[in-house]
């Protein structure tokens, strides 16, 4: 185990390969693109959140000039899809489920008339009550999203009821007995709303037909999981679709799943012509099938006097919204964050995904993890002051350390937890420094990695340069750009030498894309292994040449030397050359799945595959806030994170994950959050209303790494750190939050508003907390 | 449709336009410079920012009728040739690009920020930042870029 802690201006220069395009415009992204004779779409949407169709009527539209096609359900192929429960279809069918259901799409000369063509399209309809309120839904009166709820095709362990989509429980021992037994025993009821994944380019698509085959240019972080959605949807074999994604614009698992490339497809089919599709920011809110789910949580922990945990209830109901998108698994996940990485000897945890008349929840990043974590951790803080502990004290003792057995029976190797804690906090200082109506809150957070098969192919030329060809997908995170080093590496060439060819289902081997922190985890894998086929092939060449064993042979700055006599050695770019007129230089890899963890004395029922945690990822975040107790408004002046995310490989990437994970963070804890009227619609979506952290806001951030080498993980002992620095920050701004309110505050975002009114019901109280 | 003279980096575009469009999409589509962004079409997130007789405008909330015959700064028209500005560089040394999609309209407000300001302080870059919404990074990077091309461009003016 090393602790690693660089500055920014310390970090080594890693000049991403898509940077210079990035920085000059000359970068294309799909929103950039033009085709010739190139169309224009438009959605109508139901702009009604739960109602039956009655009429609907395209003719007017379809006769508008400049008009040349206009698609419903009535002109795609008849399939519900869906991952794990197949209750949707492309276009509305007879009833509309959330105010973003597409009821027809709109291909015409200019965006203006297409959009003037959607508007035209006759809609009547008889409404139906609008399901919002999550324990509502539950109830066996309650109306049905889904009439036909149990007629749906279903995959897995799935476990449903009425409006309960998914439903997930975590057993450990006997949770009842125990809680009888405890000492002290702490109930607690955090709900937080929705929120969004809010990437700064909204979605855009555009799709262009020759024969019997589509491209698909769009803003997808899965290119994948596109093809496959139109493939199932538009039923067509994988080798008519070719998915290309141009730069893209930031994701954050918004841009996750299979969202409207059909639409356009079938779009630009209808009209023989190209057509493009680009996303107002209106749309971008609220349409999509990812948005952050909001939470109820109800949580009760049974403690001895001496602050140690014997037993853990807890309750959940999630939002899914109207139709399932990735959300099956939500259940469960929650259920592990609220469960918290702690040794739990009894645990009950029951969960339900909940079918609602608001837009799909999908995975946003770190999908459960930011609202779960902030329900236990507040909760941890309640329990250390329950039993007269300090919230670092209660945590030293009760969290999982190396050897340790975890809430669900996973027994855990070498793990940094608790190292993340002493240093976050060491980092943070004092309290006796802070200054009037500050104070520090600490919180830990958790995160599993997500083991999946991947390819990639590389070559090296006759020149001796590199290409590496991967399904992976560069979102940003730059994880992508690291796939070059690792080639590199095991080249002995410098990273710039490597080109990548990516984004393009027609060019590379299947795999997962940037979704779940995986770039670095099962495409690295994969693009090592093929770097290393083309490594071995070298060093049989160089061992012909210099009259030693290939095993002897070292690749180290762009030659081949023989172990302890670099001074005779041959360049690469020789080796290169010989082998073109001979073997090629080609190689290939998956990367095989490693096996998940099992399980001791626990049960999973409704499992989706998420209480076993391959190469768990550690963190603790400390953040220091600053409440103005006139307005309520808190801010966050410092953030002191340390991770245990294993071996870092690039580390200019991992700390800009890290700093954007963080204030990503801060907006959810304290402006980000999503609200619905009555009729079910969003009130607030535009980003004026809703508020992302702007530069002002942005706190000092120190980040320290626990690098731990991680066996059955990624590249060289390294983990994904996408969306683990999503998770903790949120718990520890409200754990600051209530010291110096004096007063929880349980719902999330934790706004002016709210902080305020605690903070009057706290002084109300005589300040007692 | 009105034929007005757009003035784009040094180039005169006479282009054929409604008078209700704006600066933005003119940019992108009859000048074909798509290096502005356009993120939400409401003067909210900065992504389409460009430089109007050197002053930053949210190009989407401007007339491009009201830009003709003015200089209009762009992205593309921040790099000397194949030189990269220092704020181009440095932003990119510094770790200040991920997703990229804010990049264009924070390096113009950066260098709006830099021409009337020479040394800013940290406090001054985040005001003149502020309208620029980046969703990847903490923003720290993209301080310490503009920190490091004040200095790189005091040194050697």
């Amino acid at each position: 185990m090393t602790v690693t802690e660089v500055t920014a201006e310390e970090l080594p220069p890693f000049v991403r390969a898509d940077g210079p395009d990035k920085v000059t415009g000359s970068g294309r992204y799909t929103a950039d693109l033009t085709l010739t004779g190139m169309l224009h779409a438009a959605f109508r949407y139901a702009d009604v959140s739960h109602a039956r169709i009655t009429k609907l009527d395209v003719s007017a539209a379809r006769e508008m000039p400049g008009v040349l096609a206009v698609i419903t359900d009535a002109d795609v192929p008849d399939v519900h899809y869906t991952p794990v429960i197949a209750d949707r279809t492309l276009f509305a069918r007879d009833v509309v489920r959330f105010e973003g259901e597409i009821l027809a799409a709109v291909a015409a000369t200019t965006p203006e008339i297409a959009r003037a063509a959607a508007a035209a399209i006759v809609f009547e309809f008889e409404p139906l009550p609008v399901v919002s309120d999550l324990e509502a839904a539950m109830a066996d009166s309650a109306p049905l999203v889904h009439e036909n709820w149990d007629g749906y095709e279903i995959s897995g362990d799935t476990i449903r009821d009425r409006n309960v989509a998914t439903f997930s429980a975590l057993t450990k021992g006997d949770a009842a007995a125990a809680m009888a037994s405890a000492d002290v025993v702490v109930s607690s009821r955090y709900v937080a709303d929705a929120s969004h994944a809010a990437p700064i380019e909204p979605r855009a698509i555009v799709a262009q037909w020759e024969g019997n085959k589509v491209t698909i240019w769009t803003s997808t972080q899965v290119p994948y999981d596109a093809r496959d959605g139109v493939c199932e949807t538009l039923q067509l074999p994988s080798n008519q679709v070719r998915i290309i994604v141009p730069h893209l614009g930031g994701g954050f698992g918004g841009k996750c799943g299979f969202h409207f490339e059909a639409h356009i497809a079938a779009l630009a089919k209808a009209a023989k012509r190209p057509v493009k599709l680009v996303f107002s920011r209106y749309e971008e809110f609220m349409a999509p099938d990812r948005r952050r789910e909001g939470m109820i949580v109800d949580i009760t922990t049974g403690v001895t006097t001496d602050g140690t945990i014997v037993a853990r209830e807890a309750w959940l109901a999630i939002d899914n919204g109207a139709y399932m998108a990735d959300a099956a698994f939500f259940p469960q996940l929650a259920a592990m964050h609220v469960a918290g990485p702690y040794k739990i000897p009894a645990l009950q945890i029951d969960a339900n995904l909940v079918y609602t008349n608001h837009q799909p929840s999908g995975s946003v990043r770190a999908p459960t993890a930011p609202q779960g974590c902030w329900a236990v951790e507040s909760h941890t803080d309640e329990l250390a002051a329950a039993v007269g502990m300090t919230p670092v004290d209660f945590r030293r003792k009760n969290l999982v350390a190396t050897g340790d057995e975890g809430p669900v029976g996973q027994t855990y190797d070498e793990i940094g937890l608790l190292e993340c804690l002493e240093l976050a906090v060491t980092s943070a200082g004092d309290e006796s420094a802070l200054g009037e109506n500050e104070a520090l809150g600490v919180a830990v957070g958790w995160w599993p990695s997500f083991a999946v098969p991947a390819g990639a192919y590389a070559k090296m030329q006759g020149d001796g340069s590199v290409q590496v060809i991967t399904g992976a997908q560069e979102c940003g995170t730059g994880a992508v750009m690291t796939l070059r080093q690792i080639a590199a590496d095991e080249l002995g060439i410098e990273p710039t030498s490597v080109e990548l060819v990516y984004q393009d289902t027609a060019a590379a081997p299947q795999g997962p894309g940037a979704t779940g922190s995986q770039t670095l985890l099962n495409h690295g894998r994969a693009v090592e292994r093929a770097a290393r086929e083309i490594a071995q092939q070298l060093k049989e060449l160089a061992a012909d040449r210099l009259e030693a064993a290939p095993a002897d042979i070292v690749l180290s700055g762009g030659v081949a030397a023989v172990t302890g006599t670099p001074a005779v050695s041959i360049p690469l770019s020789e080796l290169a050359a010989e082998a073109a007129g001979g073997d090629l230089l080609l190689g290939s890899a998956s990367a095989p799945v490693p096996e998940y963890p099992t399980l001791q004395g626990s049960q999973c029922v409704g499992d989706q595959g998420v209480a076993s945690w391959l190469a768990p990822q550690f963190s603790c975040h400390v953040a220091k806030v600053r409440i103005d107790p006139d307005t309520g408004v808190a801010r966050v002046l410092e953030v002191h994170a340390a991770h245990d995310n294993g071996t870092i490989i690039n580390p200019i990437g991992a700390h800009g994950q890290v700093e954007g994970g963080i204030l990503m963070g801060i907006g959810q804890a304290l402006t980000e959050g999503t609200q619905y009227g009555e009729d079910g619609k969003q009130r607030n979506a535009a980003m004026l209303e809703y508020k992302l952290q702007t530069i002002a806001d942005a706190p000092a951030i120190t980040t320290q790494f626990v690098e731990i080498f991680t066996p059955d993980a990624g590249p060289r002992g390294s983990k994904g750190l996408a969306e683990a620095p999503n998770v903790a920050t949120a718990a520890a701004v409200s754990n600051a939050i209530a010291k110096v309110a004096g007063q929880r505050v349980r719902q999330l975002p934790m706004t002016a508003e709210r902080v305020w009114t605690a903070m009057q019901s706290s002084s109300d109280e005589g300040g007692a907390a | 449709m009105s034929l007005v003279n757009l003035r784009v980096n040094g180039v005169t575009y006479p282009v054929d336009i409604e008078m209700g469009r704006n600066l933005s999409g003119v940019l992108r589509s009859e000048v074909g410079l798509t290096g502005t962004k356009e993120g939400c079409d409401d003067c909210e997130c900065g992504a389409c920012m460009v430089l109007l007789d050197g002053q930053p405008i949210n190009s989407c909330s401007y007339l491009a009728a009201q830009a003709a015959d003015r200089e209009i700064t762009t992205v593309e028209g921040l790099a000397n040739g194949d030189e990269m500005h220092p704020l181009q560089r440095n932003i990119l040394a510094a770790g200040g690009v991920q997703c990229g999609f804010c990049t264009p309209g924070m390096l113009m407000s950066a260098d709006a920020l830099l021409d009337r300001n020479p040394d800013p302080s940290d406090e001054e870059i985040k005001i003149g930042l502020s309208g620029n919404l980046c969703r990847c990074t903490g923003y720290a990077r993209i301080i310490q870029a503009v920190r490091a091309t004040a200095v790189e461009l005091n040194v050697s003016p």
